[in-house]
């Protein structure tokens, strides 16, 4: 099959020179080609070195299988099926809050959301009081100020491609998974970050008030880069239901710590499970790396996934710097008929390399939750250390969790503890509470939070409010 | 899987096959038997050997081992019944089966080499009557037990159970009668000898009947100083309900010898099985297999394991317990120590079925790493697919602190005898689970051999 690809590839060469860019039609046809990816790189007129960066890309796609590895039933995806660029769509405009999906609205309610966002996140038209623009432009003059680099990908290939092209793939590199493969020959946008030397970062970037954001759509690709000594924190997402069209979404993130500096990127995730019976709803499937270049340099990646139908993601972090840090702390419910493999993968290089894993997977009604880890110790990991707990919560007797950590050590100095507790919401602790008048939903509430509280403390004060309600709210129903 | 030329044994095993059912055939075993061979070495030939592809064989790349020209021993030809009919070809050092005994141990005492009951051992006529014991050459003629070896889903399950239950030669049938105890541990010591690259392939059977208990202690000695010898051994215990059956399994096994060895238990109602495993073996590779089937309620299960390897040796333990049914309990401890540039392996699964409501699992597994080339992989595994259980495991890997060792050392003790005592220590979690005085002498003394 794979050599028939080949072939075709070999006689579509032909056609290479006789291809027109139709620079006026904002929809790729379907499919995936050499000329889909040329379509979409001539349409953000990309640099030559782009454009084969993706070829190489599309080629490494060609050449892997979808891996079998997985603990879950891959659902066959078509990639010939997928039309791999389209312009922003506009969303749907309501006049006002009145039109939207009242249940969209009750839940917003629940998430304390301000009106005014409730607006921008439901797509209603915003009226000129609220003044997202002026914000986003006064954060725009900080940031220019610092001399902080925060922009679209395609934008970020414009204006400073040498950083581009420097940094790009070092961390994912375009040949590192299928899907990875994938995101590198048809990445639409994406984010980029850089931090120049020395500066602190002074408030959280987040693609909510991301200037010139736009629907970047399901093959996101994010760059970001602390120079030495920066410090830089990153939220993605956000608590709101998300709903996509696009199924599969498979985007890269690229973080790059140079000496001294701190990276930390949250993620809320909360895209579109699926109805009750498992149909619909969003496959995730992320590629997520950071590497710890310099010494002293740090990497946090902190994550709640409550969403999408299929979880599927291990953000991971090289420990190359000596006396770098890396640390993952993730909570991932699932319900219904959710699954979610996830977990983190520490590659500790260095010497005297430090890494943390807090995992807390909770399940409830059909759902699987899965962590899957890796820590490693290199050779020269001299003195390293890592430590990892990842408990489970079982709601419910449909539902399955399920730990594989995998430890490896070639270093007789480096020290590795790993611990995981699978159990259930304990009969007495709910009638506790039942007997101090709260009900068992809000009991069921509280218990969970109480054990994801080590992972939502990571998380920024005003992002942590909201994923504590976030939690409850998904889990509602799930009890009784 | 392995199929291609790389290793020479795969291809003779394939020409083979032929010969050595005829070989089977002569020595008049059923048909189901025959044919349960046929259906397994099928279903070997379609997987071949495993690869580091091959999420179970991940660390240990197996193709290194296999790659020596092996010759196939085959069953023996004309088993005659009575447990005097074999006389093994070559002397057997008896040095080596000395070493395995215990010291001042009250024991019943057979010895088999190759897999062969030694008949110079008298010993197996003063076993009680409680007990049934048979070499496999003789069980497999007797039609009563022909559906303990033809053709089983569980037994082909895996590379290597596969090509047992193919081409096994013998072994020993044990089975315990309803109600009996035996008085006196059993023990049984495997020696494993050639003159020329063997693949050695015996295959046991131990029944302990409702309400019977035993004591099983297993030495595994081996000495083949000019050649390669592959074990791939089968081992199948069944515990009725309300049994009990202690295993000791120490593993002493010498240089130039590879082994697998596969270990199925299956469970029923309120039986309790407890196994130690002691690795202490100097064979180039160790990879044990333990296989629990938890199949009716109320069981208990204790697994202990204490491995060493130093070298370029390689030691893997596998262990999978799966809990199908409710209110089962089984526990685990395992314990490592790697030194100069040897591997170490452990994998623990435990699988919580849906109906397996009430369960208690745990898991521990620690590691010491002493050499600067030594490496350890390990990987806990936890699937669960019930809300009402307790399930937990740990690893660790680590060496010993250093202030403990100056703690030593301050006080006049040498480095050596200091280490060898941290080490004895940290050996000590698992030794003194064994329940008899003399087994826990015999070991604590070849740890302490096996250090230095």
């Amino acid at each position: 099959m794979n050599d028939n690809e080949l072939i075709d590839n070999i006689a579509n060469k032909e056609y290479e020179f006789g291809f027109v860019t139709d620079i006026e039609t904002d929809i790729a046809p379907i499919g995936l080609n050499e000329d889909t990816i040329r379509f979409i790189s001539a349409k953000k007129k990309e640099p030559e070195w782009l454009l084969s960066w993706r070829l190489k890309g599309y080629q490494s796609f060609l050449r892997q299988e979808l891996p079998k590895w997985q603990n879950f039933e891959l659902p066959a995806i078509d990639f010939q099926q997928i039309s791999y660029y389209a312009a922003p769509r506009n969303k749907k405009k309501y006049n006002s809050l009145d039109e939207v999906d009242p249940e969209l609205l009750a839940t917003f309610e629940k998430l304390g959301i301000s009106l005014n966002e409730q607006k921008v996140l439901a797509g209603v038209a915003v009226d000129v009081v609220f003044d997202s623009v002026s914000v986003a432009t006064s954060y725009k003059e900080k940031l220019n100020e610092l001399g902080i680099i925060f922009c679209s990908f395609g934008d970020a290939v414009q204006e400073h491609p040498e950083l581009v092209k420097k940094y790009l793939g070092s961390v994912v590199p375009h040949s590192d998974n299928i899907f990875a493969a994938l995101n590198a020959s048809v990445f639409s946008d994406g984010s980029f970050v850089y931090i120049p030397k020395g500066v602190r970062c002074p408030m959280e970037l987040s693609t909510y008030f991301r200037i010139n954001a736009e629907n970047t759509g399901q093959f996101e690709r994010t760059l970001i880069i602390a120079d030495e000594g920066s410090y830089v924190s990153y939220l993605e997402g956000c608590t709101a239901p998300m709903r996509d069209e696009n199924q599969l979404h498979a985007a890269v993130v690229e973080l790059v710590a140079l000496g001294n500096a701190e990276i930390k990127y949250s993620t809320v995730q909360n895209w579109y499970p699926g109805n009750k019976d498992g149909v619909g709803g969003i496959y995730n499937f992320v590629t997520k790396r950071g590497i710890c270049k310099g010494d002293h340099a740090k990497i946090s990646w902190t994550q709640v996934e409550t969403g999408s139908a299929i979880t599927w993601k291990y953000p991971s972090v090289i420990l190359q710097g000596d006396y770098s840090t890396g640390e993952f702390y993730s909570v991932a419910v699932t319900r219904n008929k959710q699954i979610a493999d996830t977990g983190t993968k520490m590659h500790h290089i260095g010497r005297h390399t430090k890494s943390r894993i807090i995992s807390k997977g909770i399940s409830a009604g059909h759902g699987n939750n899965s962590y899957r880890g890796l820590v490693q110790m290199g050779p020269k990991a001299e003195e390293a250390r890592n430590f990892t707990q990842c408990d489970s919560l079982l709601i419910g007797d449909k539902c399955g969790a399920h730990t594989f950590p995998y430890i490896e050590s070639k270093n007789n100095t480096a020290t590795i503890e790993h611990e995981a507790t699978t159990s259930k919401i304990g009969e007495d602790q709910i009638f506790y509470l039942n007997q101090r008048g709260i009900d068992s939903e809000k009991a069921v509430a509280l218990i969970v939070n109480g054990y994801a509280r080590e992972v939502l403390n990571q998380l920024p004060m005003e992002f942590a409010v909201e994923a504590q309600k976030l939690l409850s709210i998904t889990l509602e129903g799930s009890v009784g | 899987m392995i199929k291609d030329l790389t290793i020479p044994l795969y291809g003779e095993l394939e020409n083979g096959f032929d010969t050595l059912i005829a070989a089977a055939g002569r020595a008049k075993e059923g048909n189901e038997v025959l044919k349960g061979r046929k259906t397994a070495f099928h279903t070997f030939t379609e997987r071949g050997f495993p690869t580091i592809k091959n999420e179970d064989w991940k660390y240990t790349n197996i193709t290194r081992f296999l790659k020596d020209d092996f010759a196939i021993q085959t069953p023996p030809a004309n088993p005659s019944t009575g447990l005097n009919a074999y006389v093994h070809p070559e002397p057997v050092d008896h040095a080596l089966v000395a070493g395995a005994g215990i010291e001042s141990l009250d024991c019943y005492q057979l010895t088999l080499v190759n897999g062969n009951l030694l008949s110079a051992d008298g010993a197996s006529h003063r076993l009680p009557e409680g007990i049934r014991l048979i070499t496999i050459a003789e069980a497999v003629q007797d039609p009563g037990l022909a559906a303990c070896f033809g053709h089983s889903e569980e037994s082909e399950k895996y590379h290597f159970t596969a090509l047992n239950a193919a081409l096994f030669s013998n072994g020993l049938f044990i089975e315990v009668k309803a109600g009996f105890s035996l008085d006196k541990p059993l023990h049984i010591i495997h020696v494993f000898t050639s003159g020329y690259n063997l693949l050695v392939q015996p295959r046991h059977r131990i029944v302990v009947n409702r309400n019977a208990s035993v004591t099983i202690i297993e030495s595994v000695v081996g000495s083949v100083p000019e050649a390669k010898l592959f074990v791939n051994s089968l081992t199948e215990i069944v515990l009725e309900a309300d049994s009990k059956m202690d295993h000791y399994l120490v593993e002493m096994a010498g240089v130039n010898s590879r082994l697998v060895q596969h270990t199925m238990v299956s469970q029923k109602k309120n039986s309790v099985y407890n196994n130690y495993t002691f690795c202490l073996q100097r064979s180039d590779l160790l990879r044990n297999e333990l296989h629990v089937l938890l199949n009716e309620e109320h069981t208990e299960t204790n697994l202990y394991g204490l491995y060493l390897a130093s070298g370029n040796q390689l030691v893997d333990n596998h262990t999978f317990v799966e809990h199908r049914k409710p209110n089962c309990y089984s526990n685990e401890l395992y314990k490592g120590v790697l030194s100069e540039q040897s591997s170490g392996v452990f994998n623990g699964k435990i699988h919580v079925y849906k109906d397996a409501q009430k369960t208690n699992a745990f898991q521990q597994n620690n590691n010491l790493l002493m050499g600067r080339k030594a490496t350890v992989d390990s990987k806990p595994q936890l699937e669960i697919y019930a809300d009402d259980v307790k399930c937990s495991h740990g690893s660790t890997v680590g060496q010993f602190s250093d202030e403990a060792l100056f703690y030593l050392r301050a006080r006049g003790i040498g480095e050596e005898t200091a280490k060898g005592l941290l080490i004895n220590a940290f050996a000590f979690d698992v030794t003194e689970k064994i329940k008899i005085p003399e087994l826990e002498a015999h070991v604590n003394k070849l740890i302490s051999g096996r250090i230095f």
